[in-house]
């Protein structure tokens, strides 16, 4: 070792210090308020909130893009995440986000705890955050974000390894964090947060890993909990009669939230979609309906109370999630709720009370089990005997994944996207080991004989009033305008609008690599953009192996006229 | 090469022997020192013509702050990039030099941090901190303990 003095290397500085970033966004989220989120369609020129509104509509009632000239829709700038050094899922990260927009201002997450603000004019990173995530923190579905939330000077993004963090919305600070989920039992966080009243509410990720499905609600200002609800009963708990008595089942049930609710002001509840029972594929072992498992689950925001459920799957053993969302709207006088379920079945609820009003099927091959108009199931095909293979349609990616269909209050239609892929799973029993993956199978997906579209039905009878076909299944979100256009991206890359009220195709572009995220429009100095994030990853085994060997890459798209 | 050379385990853990790097996760394994106030601190070098990080392995028994101190005992430039929350902590370490890094880490779990020139990383310059413990009692399932792993 040489023994002269060291050169002094100083102290270690922040990445972002040696980047053009500018250090600072302007104070556009101060006095942003519960009412006006309630009110976030009243303010189109914003995106408030993960679904542009709590009813999870995804409609902006912007119409400067119209059917008439989007067709010279064109990129105005393109914000590039990329990725460095070692970091968890290295393979599977994805950009899932949908940006928030206040006042000019965009905030979206990227993977591994990336968050930044940019100027949603021309693409300059304003500040940057990155929470260091664990390399080993367990990830069922890849290394994924789907957003942020924003309110009172603050913004709010969960982290893999399940914290729900503050930052200051002007400089990126954190201002609080709080521990919400356990690595060391398989829990990580992917849930864009979403903020009612003086609290920002939180889910779990983790129904692989045998978790126990949670909701955990926040105060905006402190961190304080205030309520955690599980979608899992205890012994004695209402719904704990649909577990199996002196079993230790409940305890690793899964039922997790993380998609995340809408939410209906009036009503005051809080309406979750949530994950499969666990293990996924091996019903002997937890025999029952496992409520609240595939269910959608009206909860008291201010208690964290489950106020009511429909269970869309009981007793499922093919991976149907239902933490998709539930779109709120009103129709000839009643208050509806629609969902587009992984098992292929389109429920429109009662959502003062849960009831089904009306369920149909969305896909063209089901064959698991059959749903009838009161929506109760009868499964048909399903892994039953160890080692004995049993494929089913549609496959535990669903035929529609978490991505998140529209509603147009102007056209009065749903667009969903749909997949159509089966797969084929054989029971193999495992005991529970707390972090170890927890399926009860070995699944494959079909990589052959697959196809997709964009669907829109009509909520008041549930019939199909057009498709745009695609031969890949379509597995991105769905955003509807007041232009009278729906967009949606493509695991190929293109990004397309389609006309809300035929279908047809007028625009697309080809942004590089394929789209698993959720778009939003939003305009700046009277200019209308569309947002679409792209970078191709997450769980593609699952729901598009098919195009497992297509490049990642990690771009968002700014879109719109020239000027 | 013979076969019995192939599986000498050393020639992993050298510059240009089996492999033309030294293969990543090898080196040394230190605990990190904790002071009164709960503090972590640890030392990491680099030593001469090796390309690694001693210790290749540093582990802080919990969640929280640790102070390192950073020496390039090689006669080439490196760096060290890391993790810490809140933004990616950045040391430029000329020939000889020594420097400081204050990381803040929420584990448990393993980060790896490295030299981000060249391809020092793939070469060996990659170390691991590994934190310990576990999350707050509030933030755990409310459900009895449940068997881990045991192997």
């Amino acid at each position: 070792m040489a023994t002269e003095e060291y050169v002094d290397a100083g102290a270690a500085v922040p990445y972002a210090t040696l980047s053009v970033q500018v250090g600072k966004a302007p104070p556009v989220t101060k006095g942003l308020t519960h009412e006006r989120i309630i009110n976030a369609r009243d303010e189109p020129d914003n995106w408030l909130t993960y679904y542009g509104a709590y009813d999870g509509q995804r409609y902006s009632s912007l119409d400067q893009i119209n059917k008439e000239n989007v067709g010279k829709l064109t990129p105005q700038w393109v914000f590039q995440a990329g990725s460095m050094g070692l970091h968890s899922g290295a393979s599977t990260y994805a950009w899932e986000a949908s940006p928030i927009i206040v006042d000019g201002v965009m905030f979206v997450s990227g993977w591994d705890g990336q968050l930044w603000a940019i100027d949603a004019a021309n693409g300059k990173e304003l500040w940057r955050y990155k929470h260091a995530s664990p390399f080993d923190v367990s990830l069922c579905c890849g290394n994924v974000n789907r957003g942020v939330a924003v309110a009172d000077g603050l913004v709010f993004m969960v982290t893999l390894n399940a914290h729900i963090i503050a930052l200051d919305a002007q400089t990126g600070k954190k201002v609080w964090d709080q521990t919400y989920g356990d690595v060391r039992a398989g829990e990580s966080a992917t849930v864009a947060p979403l903020v009612v009243k003086d609290m920002v509410i939180v889910g779990s990720s983790g129904g692989e890993f045998g978790s126990r499905g949670h909701t955990d609600a926040f105060k905006l200002e402190t961190g304080e909990r205030v309520w955690r609800c599980y979608m899992i009963p205890k012994p004695g708990e209402p719904g704990s009669e649909t577990w199996p008595e002196d079993s230790d089942a409940w305890q690793r049930g899964g039922g997790n939230c993380w998609v995340t609710p809408t939410y209906d002001p009036e009503l005051n509840l809080l309406y979750y979609g949530t994950g499969n029972p666990c293990p996924d594929f091996d019903g002997a072992v937890r025999e029952g309906d496992n409520l609240f498992t595939d269910s959608g689950v009206a909860v008291d925001a201010d208690t964290g109370e489950i106020k009511s459920h429909f269970q869309y799957t009981p007793h499922d053993l093919w991976d149907y999630d239902s933490t998709m969302e539930h779109i709120l709207f009103d129709l000839d006088g009643q208050k509806l709720a629609a969902h587009f379920d992984k098992n292929g079945y389109l429920y429109i609820l009662d959502r003062t009370n849960m009831d089904p009003v009306r369920v149909v099927p969305f896909v063209d091959r089901i064959d698991w089990g059959e749903v009838d108009e009161k929506g109760n199931a009868t499964p048909l095909r399903y892994p039953d005997k160890e080692g004995d293979p049993v494929h089913f349609w549609p496959g535990p990616a669903g035929a529609k994944e978490w991505t998140h269909a529209a509603y147009s209050p102007q056209t009065e239609l749903l667009y969903c996207p749909v997949q159509d892929v089966g797969a084929t799973a054989t029971r193999r029993r495992r005991e529970f080991i707390e972090s170890i993956p927890y399926w009860g199978a070995g699944v494959a997906v079909d990589a052959d004989d697959i196809a997709g579209s964009i669907s829109a039905y009509d909520p008041r009878t549930g019939a199909e009033k057009w498709r745009w076909r695609r031969d890949l299944p379509m597995c991105s979100s769905v955003l509807a305008t007041g232009g009278g256009l729906v967009f949606a991206g493509e695991p190929s890359g293109e990004f397309n609008a389609l006309d809300a009220e035929s279908g047809d195709h007028l625009w697309a572009f080809q942004c590089g690599s394929g789209h698993h995220s959720s778009p939003s429009t939003y305009s700046v100095d009277g200019k209308q953009y569309i947002v679409a994030p792209s970078g191709w990853g997450g769980w593609a085994e699952g729901f598009l192996p098919k195009m497992l060997g297509s490049s990642h890459g990690s771009a968002l798209f700014a879109f719109a006229l020239p000027d | 090469m013979s076969e019995t050379d192939v599986f000498d385990v050393e020639q992993l853990n050298i510059q240009n022997g089996i492999a033309l790097g030294r293969v990543l996760g090898s080196g040394k394994i230190e605990e990190a020192q904790e002071g009164p106030d709960g503090t972590m601190t640890g030392t990491i070098r680099i030593p001469e013509d090796e390309l690694v990080y001693e210790p290749g392995v540093l582990v802080m028994p919990h969640a929280g702050k640790i102070e390192l101190t950073i020496i390039n005992d090689d006669k080439n430039t490196h760096c060290a990039v890391m993790p810490s929350n809140g933004d990616t902590q950045f040391l430029w370490l000329v020939n000889h030099s020594k420097g400081t890094a204050t990381l803040e880490l929420d584990g448990p779990g393993y980060y790896w941090y490295g030299s981000t020139t060249g391809n020092d990383e793939g070469r060996g310059l990659t170390g691991a901190i590994v934190v310990g413990g576990d999350v707050p009692p509030e933030a755990q399932l409310d459900r009895p303990p449940q068997p881990r792993p045991t192997v």
